[in-house]
């Protein structure tokens, strides 16, 4: 037995090395990211800030947090990502747990439906004319509907039922005279907490950072999500320069523009930095759901 | 079985649904009904007795307002003239696709408004009866349009189309306001040349002499060779606006990038493979070969510009008033630079554009049942009037009358919150930012072009600009769906190989297989459609 | 005759009934799926009728039924497009470089799941994962940022070594490996979580069992965690597959300039740019027609391989 231990306790040398090393490479940038939103633009532009801030202020955050619009951009996103997730749950799960059971007939019928949606469609036009004629322009459910649930995910979440929820616990339950409603939501969810939680962190992320259908579809700003309210800060100073009837006029625009350049780090800090702390909670919640699951054998 | 009952269903359901919002009959007869007509006064304010409510779809620069319905200048007017608009506003990032599915859906409003569209989204959907012709309607309603019109005949035949209409309003920039039609110009860094002991420099040689004395010197004091000769934003093409006419490149103006006039011949030309053109990127290549142009000039964002400009690196710059840009112990510096002379004599200024600034920002849909006032609505801000409304906002609030013309408050240009002066000005107008139908004057413009060094500038390249200047070509609908293709791949191509052959990831003796690819790409039929389209703007 | 007659009946009978039972007995089961059928119907089947615009020339006024076919135009002028060939290569390589790196977040689950210390681990997986919440805008304005040819930190380096400064952003030979490689910096921890619920539903018995063989732990992982996670991974390949000409066109937008193009411009971005940009809606939409058929064509070949060779498959 110490022969082995031996040999694991170099494996487990080598593969904390391994970790340390893609950890660094990984984190570095964010680092960066963040010391830049809080250290003087010019050190920034000029290269003297490369890891830790230099010449500390918090102009950045000042100014984020004094666009209103900002705030509801974050009330917009919250309620469009909570909303969304919600609805691909109660579409994804049922469908993908009935697709896991051999009873379903014409399975292989519904898996293509399912799956050719993923490689073909219509376009954007028809799509457009779809959202609008169901009266859902201009409102959350131009973001959270269209594309409430994909192909992968179903596929995705499918497999796990097939392999970790053992036929014979289904049967058991019908024999108990259990339904199948009975059985999804009361023996088969509960032990499906692991994917339930990637699912939806997975669809969550997708519904924060998107901001396609918002372009397409929202035209209040009140309905704006924050990455569009993001991108049009990103892009302001941009254009403003480029459009020669805008030229500002009496004053230097460097203060403003090196303003824009810190408010462009504040912003990447203060857009993805609600999901890096919601996330830990959500991971506790990973773990106990593994551990529920391994009770189960 | 339910399964397919209910999906059965909702594909029924959905069909029907769908077929009827698509079956509406387009069948938009031009010009507002009897009533609309009856309500509208042909003269003075208000436009309309009884209010009206217009939905506009409208390009909104970010420098604007959040919300314009809460702009003094809109509210004040439409107490005015009795027509409440209703505003979607689009901002810049995704106009285009806001735009093209507005279109393409059928979802029309009653007006586009700075919304940039181009020649042949305006010829398609104009021939499609989707945008009203407006040559009547300009007669009749809109007198102080008409007389722009008619004063400057060339303006009239730029909006013209082919088949004899005008489908739009557009952005004109006044043709005597010559500092705004340069727009961004060249300036060199004047004390610079003092140290050097150099003249501003006249000639592409001298000018080459200059980058590559600024480049060896530490003309900065700061202990480092960290000079950066030549720089600008948005990629080559305001550097190439300041060169080309010493190569007698473009010399018909910025609204054509591809054709110019053949100085021997007189005729059309598709000079980005001529020899004058490689000329100019054997130039290009050598400043850039050897450092003389800053060499992330292909992604460089305007913020990088200005950190480099404040810690004082350029020598010479192709942008906007660097006083307004890098501040006046930067951008004091700067002197106009000259219009330079080429290597076999030829001196000209190309980069200049036409007075016909954009043509699709304003057009009128087939959906509006008041077109006349809709127009009159427009037109309002042409006259004197209401262009002084327009650029300066309300007497008395933004701006007072003094002895000097009108002048905006204290209190405006320097504000008290700190706000920068188009921060200040969002509240009360719409402007500065977007592309407005409207007439820039130097009347009451507020922009950087308006300053006195930029005048100064444009006065110095003044002899040397370029005399005729085309507007933007107009096409037939047939010639309009050809060109777009055929401009959109030859664009494409020509622009990636100026770059390579600038940038040297392409070597000028590939030229050959580069004009013989630039042939293939079905140069004869462009040059075909664009020789009717340039006969037609001759005979008019 | 008639007793052949008679049993194709009875067969036909017995079907219907086989049919009719199942629905009788498990049609909590299929409404379970009417969600999903129903968004899929109406959000994706019924658009579908838009596919015909690739064959007609769009005309707003008329609308999609209405506009006048025109066969195989579009399809033809982008073959013969200066640009088919170079945007077909474009995308494959890009897509092939994509694929090629596939394993990477497998071994980052595999090694995660072997480590015993639960704050340390914690703690990696919550920093692997960060990048990923962070949206493409940014990214590709982080990558701006360090790769710059004078002011960025990598160039820095480089310099300060001796060498001579690259222009990443614009070099048509970086574009792929910057491309790519951003990308497995900000997917790689996140695509591992798929695989480590996968790993934590690995039988521990057959861990004490394979530990009393004396088998060590990179036996185990090679023989007990791979296995067991296999079908995932195929799946996930497949479905990767599936998606092969499909590149992130938002990203390859954002690092596109004049410069990179003749490796950056791919399928989808011209696409966006004719379609969406320049309104040539029919040329897009057949250009897109193109895409997905080759999409599925790999699709089939690829789920027909991994049920041959590995025994799971999509369908």
């Amino acid at each position: 037995m110490k022969r082995f231990s031996l040999s694991d306790r170099m494996f487990d040398t080598f593969n904390t090395i391994f970790l340390v090393i893609i950890l660094i490479l990984i984190v570095y940038p964010l680092i960066f990211v963040l010391s830049a939103s809080i250290s003087d633009p010019t050190a920034v532009s000029s290269g003297r800030m490369w890891l830790w801030p230099v010449e500390i202020t918090f102009r950045g955050y000042e100014r984020v947090f004094s666009e209103s619009s900002i705030w509801r951009g974050y009330g917009n996103t919250i309620l469009y990502t909570l909303a969304g997730t919600l609805i691909h749950l109660l579409v994804l799960l049922p469908c993908a747990y009935a697709l896991s059971r051999k009873e379903l007939m014409a399975k292989k019928f519904i898996l293509w439906f399912i799956l050719f949606t993923m490689l073909f469609n219509g376009g954007l036009i028809p799509t457009y004319l779809i959202v609008q004629s169901l009266g859902m322009l201009n409102t959350m459910w131009a973001i959270v509907i269209p594309n409430v649930v994909g192909a992968w995910s179903i596929l995705v979440a499918r497999t796990f039922f097939h392999q970790s929820i053992p036929d014979q616990l289904v049967e058991a339950s019908k024999i108990d005279g259990a339904s199948d409603f009975y059985i999804f939501i009361r023996v088969v969810l509960p032990l499906s907490l692991p994917i339930v939680a990637v699912m939806a962190l997975f669809h969550a992320v997708g519904l924060w950072n998107q901001y396609f259908n918002a372009l397409i579809y929202l035209s209040d700003r009140d309905k704006f999500p924050l990455q569009l309210i993001l991108r049009e800060i990103l892009v302001v100073n941009q254009m403003q320069l480029n459009d020669p009837a805008a030229g500002g006029g009496g004053e230097s625009l460097v203060d403003q523009v090196q303003t824009a350049g810190l408010i462009k780090y504040a912003v990447i800090i203060v857009s993805s930095l609600p999901l890096l702390i919601v996330y830990p909670f959500i991971q506790r919640f990973f773990v106990q759901g593994v551990l529920i699951g391994s009770i189960k054998e | 079985m339910p399964v397919k009952r209910i999906g059965l269903l909702a594909v029924i359901v959905m069909l029907a649904g769908w077929l009827a919002a698509c079956s509406n009959d387009d069948e938009g007869e031009v010009g507002g009904s009897e009533e609309a007509i009856s309500n509208l006064n042909t003269e003075g304010m208000p436009i309309v007795d009884e209010p009206i409510q217009l939905e506009i779809f409208a390009g909104k620069a970010a420098t604007t307002a959040d919300d314009w319905n809460d702009v003094l200048l809109l509210n004040e007017y439409e107490e005015m003239t009795n027509i409440d608009i209703t505003w979607n506003q689009v901002p810049a990032d995704g106009l285009e696709e806001r735009r093209n599915l507005a279109l393409a859906s059928g979802d029309l409003p009653d007006a586009f408004y700075a919304a940039n569209l181009t020649i042949s989204d305006i010829q398609t959907y104009g021939s499609q009866g989707i945008f009203i012709p407006l040559n009547d309607l300009i007669e009749e309603y809109a007198p102080n349009i008409a007389q722009v019109l008619e004063e400057n005949p060339d303006i009239q035949s730029g909006i013209t189309f082919p088949d004899g209409n005008i489908y739009s309003i557009p952005t004109v920039y006044a043709p005597d306001f010559q500092s705004l039609l340069i727009g961004a110009k060249g300036w060199v860094n004047g004390d610079w040349l003092e140290q050097l002991g150099m003249d501003n420099p006249e000639t592409t040689e001298e000018f080459y002499e200059y980058l590559k004395a600024v480049k060896e010197t530490d003309l900065n004091g700061n202990g480092e060779n960290d000079e950066i000769p030549l720089s600008s934003v948005a990629e080559m093409d305001r550097i190439i606006h300041w060169i080309s006419g010493a190569f007698g490149v473009q010399n018909k103006g910025q609204q054509h990038a591809m054709i110019d006039e053949d100085p021997d011949t007189g005729d059309l030309r598709f000079f980005p493979t001529s020899d004058a053109y490689r000329n100019m990127l054997e130039y290009l290549n050598q400043l850039y070969d050897e450092g003389l142009i800053e060499q992330s000039i292909y992604t460089l964002e305007v913020d990088q510009h200005l950190a480099n400009a404040a810690n004082n690196l350029y020598g010479a710059v192709q942008f906007f008033n660097p006083v307004e840009l890098y501040g006046e112990e930067i951008g004091g510096q700067f002197i106009p630079g000259n219009a330079l002379e080429g290597p076999d004599g030829t001196k000209m200024y190309t980069g200049i554009a036409s007075p016909v600034r954009s043509l699709g920002n304003f057009v009128i849909t087939s959906e509006n049942e008041n077109p006349e006032a809709t127009l009159r609505w427009i037109d309002y801000f042409w006259s004197d009037e209401g262009a002084k409304m327009f650029f300066m906002g309300i007497e008395g609030v933004t701006y007072e009358e003094t002895e000097d013309g009108p002048q905006l408050l204290e209190e405006i240009t320097n504000d008290p919150d700190g706000l920068t002066l188009t921060q200040a000005l969002a509240k009360y107008i719409i402007n500065p930012g977007g592309n407005h139908p409207v007439m820039i004057t130097d009347d009451y413009f507020t922009g950087s072009e308006n300053s006195p060094l930029d005048k100064e500038a444009a006065e110095h390249i003044d002899p040397y600009l370029i005399e005729e200047i085309w507007p933007s070509f107009t096409y037939t609908e047939e010639e309009s769906a050809d060109i777009t293709i055929l401009e959109a791949d030859l664009d494409k191509y020509i622009s990636e190989m100026q770059a390579a052959f600038i940038t040297g990831e392409q070597d000028f003796d590939q030229w050959d297989s580069y004009v013989e690819t630039v042939e293939n790409m079905k140069l004869d039929e462009y040059m075909e459609i664009q020789q009717a389209a340039y006969e037609r703007y001759q005979e008019s | 005759m008639r007793t052949a007659r008679a049993e194709a009946h009875v067969a036909e009978k017995t079907r219907g009934y086989r049919i009719k039972k199942n629905f009788q007995r498990n049609w909590q089961l299929y409404v379970l799926l009417v969600p999903a059928i129903a968004y899929f119907i109406i959000l994706h089947y019924i658009p579908m009728y838009g596919v015909q615009i690739a064959f007609k020339n769009f005309i707003a006024t008329q609308g999609i039924w209405g506009s006048p076919w025109t066969g195989f135009d579009h399809f033809t002028r982008f073959f013969e497009s200066y640009y088919f060939w170079r945007l077909l290569k474009n995308t494959i390589i890009l897509s092939a470089y994509q694929l090629v790196l596939f394993p990477l977040p497998i071994i980052l689950a595999l090694s995660l799941h072997e480590v015993k210390k639960t704050m340390f681990k914690r703690w990696a997986q919550t920093l692997t994962y960060a990048p990923h919440f962070i949206s493409v805008v940014v990214v590709v304005g982080m990558i701006v940022i360090f790769l710059d040819p004078t002011t960025g930190l990598v160039n820095r380096v480089i310099v300060a070594l001796g060498g001579e400064a690259i222009p990443f952003l614009t070099s048509p030979d970086w574009f792929r490996h910057i491309f790519t490689w951003s990308g497995v910096w900000q997917t790689l921890g996140w695509s591992s979580i798929i695989y480590l619920a996968a790993l934590s539903g690995v039988n521990p018995e057959l861990h004490e069992a394979a530990k009393v063989d004396g088998a060590t732990r990179i036996q185990r992982i090679l023989h007990i965690n791979i296995p067991s996670i296999l079908p995932t991974i195929v799946v996930l390949f497949i479905l990767n597959i599936g998606s092969f000409m499909t590149v992130g066109f938002e990203k390859v937008l954002l690092m596109q300039n004049d410069l990179n193009v003749s490796t950056s411009d791919v399928i989808q971005t011209f696409v966006y740019q004719t379609g969406l940009l320049e309104g040539q809606y029919s040329f897009a939409a057949a250009i897109g027609l193109f895409d997905s058929v080759i999409n599925i064509t790999l699709l089939v070949v690829f789920n027909y391989l991994a049920r041959k060779l590995t025994d799971s498959s999509l369908w």
